[in-house]
């Protein structure tokens, strides 16, 4: 269990209630997206998601983030119903989706300005953040001028700079090397740990999702329900050849073979 | 890092490129011996271009060439890049607008020139007039493509880190993202408006390159056709490196 969080910032919960998508696709068909998800995520938890891809785990989370709206059901964060984006779920993308116009300062900074933070504290904020994730002398550098790792930092720094009730992460680290990807796991958590937030986590990485979240849950096939909701009682830092966190792989790898196995058929590539 | 080349560095494969082209125009000279009237060799032009400049005729119609150019194609710009702001984010508005904007771009702004006159007669206005239709597709194009290429998730960044309002939404976050494109557009508007007011000048002018030239032609002066003739290249070129730098300089795309 992580250890109860530094309540400055005590974080929002999510509420998704009997929450159904479906797309209507270009040539007048439907996509049933995510069908009847109910889902609690307490203040200040760390809910990992994971599921077979094409699952619909970014549709459920864009919908949280207010992006698109349900279908059926509806959406609450800190018990208010969700009507578009708000700063107060901030969030960071698996492409970064950094603001390539701006430096590494202009990028954390914009969502403080757009809050109204007055300059001089919206400065100690930034300067703050940048010295959470690392990249504190780069500041004044081009977002092109970062390696991938160092962007998703930035919009780490970002994501937490403008102190959100909630964090929505869609594979952030996703599109990362192996190395990296662990060294950024440890960051998150210690910048999570600092600044109590709920988050959302999208992965499909099973091994990631044990290492990051208090809870995980295990969406099926498309469309994506609830399959099954595993609370994670490791203590952190977790150690992946651990007895308890082996015994989490198979279950939730179990869970997703079954449902990797109807995506499968459903393809016609299984007997 | 970009290299630094300097001033001569980027200078350099101009004058390559104008060295070649008086060699091989004075071999042509040289081997088939036209009459001055029809091409005159390069130290004739010279002279006439020295001519031009001392007494500062030249500087009178490259000037008023590019006035007519600069008004044509700022107000061009005014109307091109909020329409195309607008028609790449709403479809409709740009299932209203394009199928005009796709009846009328294939047709020249030279095809204008006629019109222009009989509108317009031969002053001011109509050449502006002229400009404004070989400018304003460019620009508006390029705008358009640029707001649709927009990454759509820097749309969803600006929605999620504050921007409430559209108008916020353009200001913050498309306007930017789209200008690198923009920028594009505006220097190829540039080279088409060129092109566009020298075509009006011939036809109907009493100043201007364009008008330099069709009169050098009437008075059998091949020598003050060609000087025009220089100048409209040098020119162009000259404010296409200008654009391109200021592109860099405004852009991000230049900046890494
Ligand atoms: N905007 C959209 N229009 C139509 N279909 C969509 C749209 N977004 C996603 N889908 C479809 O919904 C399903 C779930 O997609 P997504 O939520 O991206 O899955 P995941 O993130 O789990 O891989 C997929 O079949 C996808 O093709
Ligand atoms: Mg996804």
């Amino acid at each position: 269990m992580s250890e109860p969080q530094n309540s400055s910032q005590p974080g929002k919960s999510i509420t998704v209630d009997g929450v159904s998508k479906i797309y209507q696709s270009r040539g007048g068909g439907e996509v049933e997206a995510c069908r009847r998800i109910d889902l609690e995520i307490k203040a200040g938890e760390f809910v990992a998601i994971v599921g077979p891809s094409g699952c619909g785990k970014s549709t459920l989370l864009y919908m949280m983030a207010g992006f698109s709206a349900p279908t059926t059901g509806q959406i609450l964060c800190g018990g208010v119903a969700v009507r578009g984006p708000d700063i107060e779920r901030s969030m960071v993308f698996q492409n970064y989706a950094l603001f390539p116009w701006l430096d590494v300062r202009g990028n954390v900074e914009f969502g403080l300005e757009n809050k109204g933070v007055p300059r001089n504290l919206r400065t100690e904020k930034v300067d703050r953040h940048l010295k959470l994730v690392g990249l504190s002398e780069f500041a004044d550098k081009h977002i092109s001028e970062l390696s991938g790792g160092m962007k998703q930092r930035v919009a780490i720094a970002r994501a937490f700079a403008v102190e959100p009730g909630v964090i929505l992460m869609d594979e952030p680290f996703g599109a990362l090397d192996a190395l990296t990807r662990r060294f950024l796991q440890k960051e998150l958590l210690r910048i999570w740990r600092e600044q109590a937030c709920t988050v959302a986590f999208v992965t499909h990485s099973v091994p990631e999702s044990i290492v990051l979240a208090d809870r995980i849950v295990v969406m099926s096939a498309r469309p994506g329900e609830l399959k099954s909701m595993i609370d994670v009682d490791l203590p952190h830092p977790r150690d992946s050849t651990s007895d308890g966190f082996r015994d989490l792989e198979r279950r939730i790898y179990a869970d997703l073979d079954e449902e990797l196995a109807k995506t499968f058929s459903a393809e016609g590539l299984l007997g | 890092m970009r290299e630094e080349r300097g001033l001569f560095g980027h200078l350099l494969p101009y004058l390559y490129a104008a060295t070649f082209i008086v060699v091989v125009w004075q071999l042509v000279v040289t081997l088939t011996k036209p009459h001055v009237s029809l091409l005159p060799p390069p130290y004739l032009v010279a002279q006439g271009f020295y001519e031009l400049v001392a007494s500062g005729q030249l500087f009178v119609h490259a000037g008023v060439s590019l006035a007519r150019v600069l008004s044509a194609w700022f107000l061009s710009m005014l109307i091109a890049v909020p329409l195309g702001l607008a028609m790449g984010r709403s479809r409709l508005i740009e299932r209203l607008v394009d199928p005009v904007i796709e009846l009328l771009r294939p047709i020249s702004p030279l095809a204008w020139i006629p019109l222009a006159i009989l509108w317009f007669g031969i002053g001011e206005s109509g050449k502006i007039f002229i400009v404004f239709i070989g400018t304003f597709f460019p620009t508006l194009l390029a705008t358009v493509a640029g707001v649709k290429g927009i990454e759509p998730h820097l749309i969803h960044a600006g929605q999620v880190f504050g921007c409430k309002s559209q108008f916020a939404l353009f200001r913050k976050i498309v306007l930017p993202a789209a200008l690198p494109s923009i920028i594009t557009g505006l220097r190829i508007s540039f080279g088409t408006g060129w092109a566009a007011i020298i075509a009006a000048e011939l036809v109907a002018a009493r100043s201007g390159l364009g008008y330099l030239i069709a009169n050098g032609m009437e008075i059998l002066r091949a020598d003050q056709v060609l000087v025009g003739m220089i100048a409209i290249g040098v020119l162009g070129v000259a404010f296409d490196a200008g654009l391109r730098y200021v592109g860099r300089r405004l852009t991000w795309e230049g900046a890494a």
